[in-house]
């Protein structure tokens, strides 16, 4: 092995080591590009969504759900209900009546820039990769912390089953890896989604708004809420018309177990040390022994 | 009955090594004979209690064969988290909080008094984490992946619940620690019960530490729920909130347990402890009023911190009121009352409605309170097979302490060889 | 949007917090007494 090669592989190993597991606290994901790579997510224009479930069935071949029917006359009816995604599906459409009428919303994983899934989970199940997408994997328990730790209510579990999972949305990491786009990105026949780098697709966002402020509200939800999201969408209505929380913060999501976390070590080290000061402090001295021997064994002997 | 008991261990100070093994057949023998039931069988509670849990382990079949839906278990995907974890769990691990805080006061500030009920006490919490936090086995959806935390497939060391798994493993390793000594006694090995005795000042400083952490830990599972429970409960101080409350959650435990011990093997505790026992408890039910004065005043504080005032007046502010004066006050004064006229039914009686109030307090953060928003008509109730299987491991438990109780010297005076040196 | 940007004193609570430890601190001396209060022995 020549110098370089060894420099290269030695360089890669210390770079995974401190990137990989152990030593990289949830932080670092806000650098967002530690390996050079950029976050990729996707941008949702919901004025050009025209609620044709093109993207949820081509989701439900892509993962291998069961195939919804999207007839119009389905369609219509299946609309008519709130809607949530499910066990079986990553991704619905909801539609909403607003003050500038009809409104479909796609509605799936958000993709957060710090996921609280992830940073809930014990084994690293739910991971947020370096490209962004933030993956489930079977090494997973099933404590459902995820999803209770998730501000949209994204992981879904499947009750039903003896060998369960957590189904959510993957951003098609396996397409990714392939250079594929996601499946629902190239089922949309409106361009109601499109697909890049997060930096591009904020870009693109900006300047549709900018382009026809009248349009739009001028807010790109994701951009900062929970700490920012790779999913990022562009509303007409003000984003509570439709079904988005308003009040989840612009506040990361692991932040908030961050004040526990880190006061750890530091129990770790000051208890123990002060409870053997106290124990020590509280011990009688010498000439007080023989008296307390004394009194213990007369308490044993009954 | 008693006699016989009572004899295994009146033999052991004479021989040299207790009951002892020379060959592998006697210690097989001693555990046969030990693991055989003594007295009565035919009891009112085991003629109750034995249906019971033969059902509910009928049914832990039924829910590893099928899973966690409906009709097993009433979770959903809005509410992850039900009685299980909820009260099993959580609240399980609350109660056995009486351990850590008497080890403190025993081994730590050297309060004599309470020295009596510590084995009890220890056995108690051990087992609490045994079973109860054994059932969370049963409502983790993936549970042949349990052991994935600890051998570091993978090591989630940024989740909480990261931290909380291990604490649950290595403070029950702790409690074994520190209960031990009764067990080597039990099968009379001396050298080992020495070994066992220096080891527990060790076990209880780790104890204390792992109990202090993960009592607040179960707390700060719940932080990243920020947007679900209710602002009059969500703080971030939630973990500290867990801590405190975790004090006086498990010294009405060990009143609880302790009474209703006291009356059913009371033969094995001679007349004079029987006096210094009411001491213990009118001192139990003072540290139980003061650290409840405490939290009541940090709850308070708390819902001021987090602006949170407004929602008083409304149906959840009222549930609020509800279990901080009815459950956290009241029970507050009848413990300080009933210390000051040595009233020991006042005192039971406090620490069995701070009991409910605590298990209130636990099922708030995981499903009462929680997604408060969803009307009630969709709101997770447990199903009655969650109900008899948390049943079913309760009594289980009882079953266990029970076992151990009349066989190791854990209300009963160690034999002699053991006494000369404690601590 | 507009509300993520409104001013926001999130220090409006210390005034009725240190309040309440100025009445802690009166109710304490009254709960110390009657927890150390025996009646009878
Ligand atoms: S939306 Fe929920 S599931 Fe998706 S990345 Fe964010 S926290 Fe995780
Ligand atoms: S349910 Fe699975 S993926 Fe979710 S937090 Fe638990 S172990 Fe991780």
């Amino acid at each position: 092995m020549d110098r370089r090669t060894f420099l290269k592989i030695f360089g890669s190993g210390v770079a995974g080591a401190t990137t990989g597991n152990l030593l990289s606290p949830g932080r670092s994901f806000a650098k967002g590009d530690l390996s050079g790579q950029e976050f990729n997510g996707i941008l949702v224009d919901t004025t050009r969504c025209i609620g044709c479930r093109r993207c949820e069935k081509a989701c439900a071949e892509v993962n291998g759900l069961p195939i919804p029917d999207i007839s119009e006359s389905k369609n219509e009816d299946v609309l008519k209900e709130p809607r949530n995604t499910s066990d079986t599906q990553y991704t619905v459409i909801t539609k909403y009546e607003t003050e500038k009428g009809t409104i479909f919303v796609p509605k799936r994983c958000m993709h957060c820039n710090q996921p609280g899934c992830a940073a809930a989970c014990l084994v690293k199940a739910m991971k947020k990769r370096p490209t962004g997408h933030v993956t489930w994997d079977s090494n997973c328990i099933g404590c459902r912390l995820c999803m209770i730790s998730c501000p949209f209510d994204i992981p879904k579990f499947e009750y039903n089953k003896a060998m369960p999972r957590i189904q959510k949305c993957n951003l098609c990491y396996e397409r990714f890896k392939k250079g594929e786009l996601p499946g629902c990105v190239e089922a949309c026949p409106t361009g109601a989604l499109m697909s890049g780098s997060r930096r591009q697709i904020l870009e693109e966002g900006k300047r549709r708004i900018s382009d026809n402020p009248d349009k739009y509200v001028d807010h790109i939800y994701g951009e900062y809420e929970v700490g920012g999201t790779s999913h990022l969408y562009l509303s007409a209505v003000p984003f509570e018309q439709i079904g988005f929380r308003k009040d989840l913060g612009t506040v990361a999501y692991p932040e908030y177990s961050t004040g526990f976390l880190f006061a750890v070590p530091f129990i770790f080290v000051l208890w123990p040390l002060a409870m053997l000061g106290i124990n020590r402090a509280t011990k009688k001295s010498k000439e007080d022994e023989g008296h307390h021997e004394e009194h213990h064994n007369e308490k044993g002997k009954h | 009955m008693a006699g016989e008991k009572l004899n295994l261990v009146d033999v052991v100070p004479e021989k040299q090594e207790g009951p002892s093994f020379k060959r592998i057949s006697d210690f097989i023998d001693f555990i046969k004979k030990e693991l055989k039931p003594r007295g009565n069988i035919a009891t009112p509670f085991n003629l109750i209690s034995l249906p019971i849990m033969l059902l509910g382990y009928v049914l832990i079949v039924l829910r590893l064969a099928y899973g966690l839906g409906q009709p097993i278990t009433n979770l959903n995907q809005q509410y992850p988290w039900g009685l299980w974890i909820g009260f099993d769990v959580v609240t399980g691990v609350a109660f056995a909080g009486g351990a850590y805080v008497l080890c403190f006061i025993v081994y730590i500030l050297r309060v004599e008094k309470y020295h009596a009920i510590i084995r009890a006490t220890v056995l108690n919490g051990f087992l609490a984490y045994l079973f109860y936090a054994g059932a969370i086995v049963l409502d983790i959806g993936r549970w042949w992946n349990i052991y994935n935390p600890m051998i570091g497939n993978d090591f989630g060391v940024n989740a909480v619940m990261f931290l909380v798994a291990w604490h649950f493993f290595l403070y029950m390793l702790a409690e074994l620690v520190e209960f031990s000594p009764a067990i080597a006694e039990w099968l009379g090995l001396r050298r080992l019960r020495k070994i066992l005795g220096i080891m527990t000042l060790g076990a209880v400083v780790f104890g204390i530490t792992l109990s202090t952490l993960h009592q607040s830990g179960l707390g700060a599972l719940m932080m990243m729920a920020k947007s679900k429970i209710h602002p009059l409960w969500y703080t971030e101080f939630i973990p500290i909130l867990y801590f405190v409350s975790s004090i006086f959650a498990g010294l009405s435990m060990v009143i609880f347990e302790g009474s209703i011990t006291h009356k059913v093997f009371s033969y094995q505790v001679d007349a004079s402890h029987h006096e210094h026992y009411n001491d213990i408890l009118v001192g139990l039910a003072r540290i139980c009023s003061v650290a409840m004065f405490g939290y009541f005043f940090l709850k308070v504080l708390l819902v001021v911190h987090e602006h949170a005032v407004q929602y008083i007046n409304s149906p959840m502010g009222y549930w609020w009121l509800f279990e901080v004066i009815g459950f956290i006050l009241v029970p507050c004064f009848l413990f300080a009352s009933g210390a000051q006229q040595r009233n020991m039914a006042m005192i039971k009686f406090a620490a069995i409605i701070t009991m409910v109030g605590i298990i209130l307090n636990r099922l708030n953060y995981t499903f009462l309170a929680y997604n408060w928003y969803v009307p009630l008509s969709e709101k997770y109730w447990p199903s009655w097979i969650e109900l008899i299987i948390t049943a079913s491991i309760i009594l289980t438990e009882v079953w266990a302490f029970r076992w151990m109780v009349n066989r190791m010297p854990v209300l009963k005076a160690p034999p002699a060889w053991a006494v000369e040196k404690e601590h | 949007m507009d509300e993520l940007f409104t001013y926001y004193d999130m220090f409006a609570s210390k005034g009725p917090e240190y309040l309440i430890i100025i009445g802690f601190f009166i109710v304490i001396v009254a709960f110390w007494t009657f927890v150390n209060m025996s009646t009878e022995r």
